[in-house]
């Protein structure tokens, strides 16, 4: 499967997805002016992927800022990540949050109590786990 | 030379109100971006708290990209130029804390459908409008949404009182919205 990249800009974050070394990664500010034409080669990639990969995933997510509509693709990504691990697949998520920044932590979390796969929520500033 | 001083009158308006920043005019994906960097760092130099830099900024982005969905939700349509032109967006400090507020024309037959969904997150309290939200970012959208239809919900989450509206009588056929959230 061919890797899929976007460099990040101001309301989009760089979007690396590797089918090679089964690293899949976000990371940057997202509040694209249509989100979900923005997501939706990003879903579609990451469903294909999941079909057929065999290796452990690791998913990078890095979102100091996050929109709603947004938020609502991001949930979508995190679905298509739980169905795999359903089906079980090997996946483990990274989430790195600014430990200054309070809402930062609690925008993980709340991504958090909606899925039971491996979700680590990470400090930026420190690199240790937070939960 | 210039005989008129419209432009101290209406710096003293702004300082009066204790606007820092305004916008007025057609919101773009690009102006939004722009000017919501412009806060990001106006605030930063001020050295205000990062939760509220970051609350500031959410709150500004959805506002502003509410209006822009909504001015976009017309085009084609004979309403368009007139809401389109008609946006405002400020944020400014007073005892009360940072004051975003923004406004725009809004249609007539638009208005019953605004102020439902706006009443009843004004009277939901903190853990209402997280289950609320969650509920929302839950649901499935129909086909070729642009919005998730969450705005107003994420606004008042980050704003730290309840938000606040107005709307206004213009003419026949249009009003004016006005929404302000404190953070």
């Amino acid at each position: 499967m061919k890797n899929f990249y976007l460099e990040g800009s101001k309301s989009t974050p760089e979007v690396s997805l590797d089918a090679e070394r089964h690293v899949l990664m976000i990371k940057g500010q997202s509040y694209p002016e249509n989100a979900f034409r923005f997501y939706e080669p990003i879903l579609e990639w990451v469903k294909q992927y999941f079909e057929q990969v065999r290796e452990s995933v690791q998913i990078e997510i890095t979102l100091p800022y996050v929109n709603t509509s947004s938020s609502k693709c991001i949930m979508m990504l995190l679905d298509e990540v739980e169905q795999a691990y359903t089906n079980g697949k090997q996946v483990c998520l990274m989430w790195y949050i600014d430990e200054n920044n309070e809402s930062e932590f609690e925008c993980a979390e709340e991504f958090k109590e909606d899925f039971d796969f491996p979700f680590n929520i990470i400090s930026l500033n420190t690199g240790s786990s937070l939960c | 030379m210039l005989t008129n001083d419209s432009l101290l009158d209406i710096q003293n308006r702004m300082r009066e109100n204790g606007f820092l920043i305004c916008f007025s005019g057609k919101f773009t994906q690009a102006i939004i971006e722009e000017l919501g960097e412009a806060v990001k760092k106006y605030l930063e130099m001020e050295e205000s708290p990062r939760n509220d830099i970051f609350n500031i900024f959410s709150i500004f982005i959805e506002q502003t990209q509410n209006i822009r969905n909504y001015c976009m939700s017309k085009e084609g349509n004979e309403a368009f130029e007139r809401i389109a032109h008609s946006c405002i967006v400020t944020i400014g400090k007073t005892e009360a804390g940072n004051l975003i507020r923004c406004g725009n024309l809004i249609e007539e037959k638009d208005i019953p459908g605004l102020v439902e969904r706006i009443a009843v997150i004004c009277r939901m309290d903190k853990t209402e409008l997280k289950m609320y939200y969650k509920q929302k970012l839950r649901e499935e959208l129909p086909e070729g949404s642009t919005s998730a239809g969450m705005g107003f919900i994420d606004i008042a989450r980050k704003a730290s009182q309840p938000l606040e509206y107005s709307i206004l009588k213009v003419d026949d056929s249009f009003s004016f919205f006005t929404l302000q959230a404190i953070v």
